[in-house]
């Protein structure tokens, strides 16, 4: 995986600029991991920007760092503002977090980056990329890069044909031995820039519906109710699915709400700053939705 | 010393399976776990460094230490511990060695954990040495090793022919009666080729380091997930909660259930009326780091870390252990 030198220097330009005139506190990248890959980089000074890399190891989604830095770091001073470097899936994010008013447009600084897909440790193709057709961020105050020139992809839900051929005792054996596997680590949902409850409610100390032990019912009702809670708000950067130390295929439940939510509202999450319309659209009765 | 096959192996295994819980290496769809086998699973003699320790058969992710039954007026308390003894078949080293360290807490000091010393005085140890030193072990620089026996009941390890096997104490030896085997001249365990060591700053040393900038840096990009905790051989921390359990109509019955917790996790540390002392992520992981390498070992004489790498490996945003020893003995040298 090697580092893209003219997009790292394009990237590592634009970092010193916006450190040095101080119109961000931070700059939130990517830099080598000790285990050659790439991994998330907070750059405070100018002097380090040369820690920033770009290459298609960039696999992370850093908008969910943003809930980080949506408090000041003293009371009564204004929250930092931020550069945050993102990929075509990762602005999605950054769209629904707009649209769900959780972080200020005027705290951001979005440097854009083309995209031609990232790439495991396997290096093979993400699954996300091989499905996706979005070259360009759709939110960037910069984009750096150029738009390049890949056959575009049309997304047919190809890889829920499988599950859905299964009749339902068959799907809920599939999933029981997938959740099976879950250790219960929490990964999944602290990785998704769309999960930012102050406290989950698989997390309460008075939970009504789940408690904390962790046996197959607690993981089933954990996952069910995590990909309802994201229906119309899930991007697909499947990083659940990247960060799961137990291979749980998570981005397959999530594309089934997914699908889900297309074919009833036409709404495919983060593509524009707009809320979830699972929250605000009501049909008429009889309807659908 | 004696020498086995693997078919000897597998048909003593069998036997195991039937007199003992048996907790052994497994696929479980593509990744190696220790799982409990019966008579007849298959079970793994050739694998990499399983995903997630042994502990969970001596301090389990969740168990019920206690059982309150309520029929009209009367109350009855049950603990329900299995008595059967266990078998863990193939663990590594480091694995046990992670259980030398929780014994330091749970068993040598007062006020001694009665469950967690219920299994372990059920449980038996048999090891298998690693063949070699994967991606992120450095059990070397924490006073383990590929092929320590230190901790173990019986060592095995991959010799010409078969398996050697070493019974390491008497418990073991009584496990060992009815393996197939023959009588081997004493050979010791191949070498192993040792990694570049990581060095290991002494407790006295971290408090000055409290401070340092290092925590932010490294500590930013910690996602709060419990992977490492979860993966650790050594971390311990439980939490404790009642709940309502299913029973037969007119009995009411709670449960107390004692489940893993993880110190990286953003509430463990949450007080009453909401405070959170560890609020932020650099703050939890700097804990994290000052309890394996200088809490406990002031605290309970043996350092909280094997050496183990499951948390290199399987960290989302490579948070690497190592690299932080480095830091710190680097900062603390000038």
């Amino acid at each position: 995986m090697p580092i893209d030198r003219a997009l790292t220097d394009a990237l590592r330009d634009r970092a010193r600029l916006l450190l040095e005139d101080d119109r961000v506190d931070c700059v939130i990248g990517y830099e080598t991991s000790p285990r050659g890959g790439a991994r998330p980089a907070f750059i405070y000074d100018s002097g380090e920007v040369d820690r920033l890399i770009w290459s298609d190891a960039c696999v992370h989604n850093l908008v969910t760092y943003l809930h980080d830095k949506k408090k000041p770091p003293k009371r009564g001073q204004p929250p930092p503002r931020v550069a945050i470097v993102v990929k075509p899936c990762d602005s999605r994010a950054l769209n629904v977090l707009l649209a769900e008013q959780q972080i200020d447009r005027e705290q951001l600084f979005t440097i854009g980056v083309a995209c031609t897909g990232v790439r495991g440790a396997d290096g093979e193709l993400d699954g996300r990329c091989t499905r996706c057709s979005d070259r360009l961020p759709v939110v960037y105050d910069v984009l750096l890069g150029e738009p390049p020139d890949v056959e575009p992809v049309n997304d047919e839900y190809d890889q829920l044909e499988e599950i859905e051929s299964l009749d339902p005792s068959q799907r809920l054996g599939f999933w029981l031995r997938e959740f099976d596997r879950c250790i219960r680590c929490y990964a999944c949902r602290q990785v998704c820039p769309g999960c930012y409850c102050t406290t989950c409610m698989f997390e309460r100390d008075d939970g009504l519906w789940v408690d904390i032990g962790i046996e197959l019912p607690q993981k089933h009702i954990f996952h069910l109710g995590r990909a309802l809670h994201l229906a119309g708000r899930c991007v697909e950067c499947d990083e659940c699915e990247r960060v799961c130390p137990m291979d749980l295929p998570l981005s397959l439940l999530n594309r089934r709400v997914v699908k889900e939510v297309e074919g009833l509202f036409g709404h495919r999450a983060g593509r524009e700053e707009v809320p979830s319309p699972l929250l605000f659209e009501l049909g008429e009765e009889g309807s659908p939705i | 010393m004696m020498l086995t096959t693997a078919n000897g192996l597998r048909t003593w295994l069998d036997q195991l399976s039937k007199a003992h819980d048996l907790v052994a290496p497994c696929d479980v769809q593509g990744h190696v776990l220790y799982r409990p086998v019966k008579p007849g699973d298959e079970v793994l003699l050739e694998y990499e460094r399983p995903e997630m320790s042994a502990k969970q058969y001596l301090l389990p992710d969740t168990e019920v230490v206690l059982r309150v039954q309520q029929h009209g007026k009367r109350l009855t308390l049950l603990e329900n511990l299995s008595e059967r003894s266990q078998v863990l078949f193939g663990i590594r080293p480091c694995d046990a060695h992670g259980l030398a360290v929780i014994d330091a807490l749970f068993l040598e000091e007062a006020p001694v954990d009665r469950i967690y010393r219920h299994h372990r005085e059920r449980t038996t140890l048999v090891g298998l040495a690693c063949p070699e030193m994967w991606e992120g072990c450095f059990c070397t620089s924490v006073g383990g090793g590929p092929n320590d026996a230190t901790h173990l009941d019986v060592l095995l390890w991959k010799a010409d022919g078969g398996y050697a096997v070493r019974a390491i104490t008497e418990k073991g030896a009584a496990l060992l009666q009815d393996l197939p085997a023959e009588a081997h001249p004493d050979a010791s365990p191949p070498r192993v080729a040792d990694v570049e060591p990581v060095p290991v700053t002494p407790p006295e040393a971290w408090p000055a380091l409290f401070k340092d900038r290092m925590w932010q840096r490294h500590g930013e990009r910690c996602l709060s997930c419990r992977i490492c905790t979860y993966v650790c051989p050594t971390c311990r921390c439980f939490d404790v909660v009642d709940r309502l359990a299913d029973t037969e109509p007119g009995v009411t019955c709670i449960e107390r259930i004692r489940v893993w917790d993880a110190c990286t996790s953003t509430n463990y540390r949450r007080v009453a009326g909401g405070h959170n002392p560890r609020a932020t992520k650099p703050d939890r992981l700097r804990n994290r780091f000052f309890c394996k390498f200088c809490y406990y070992p002031e605290d309970f004489g043996v350092t909280g870390c094997v050496g183990c790498g499951r948390c290199i490996a399987s960290c989302p945003v490579d948070i690497d252990i190592t690299e932080i020893m480095r830091d710190v003995a680097e900062r603390s040298s000038t």
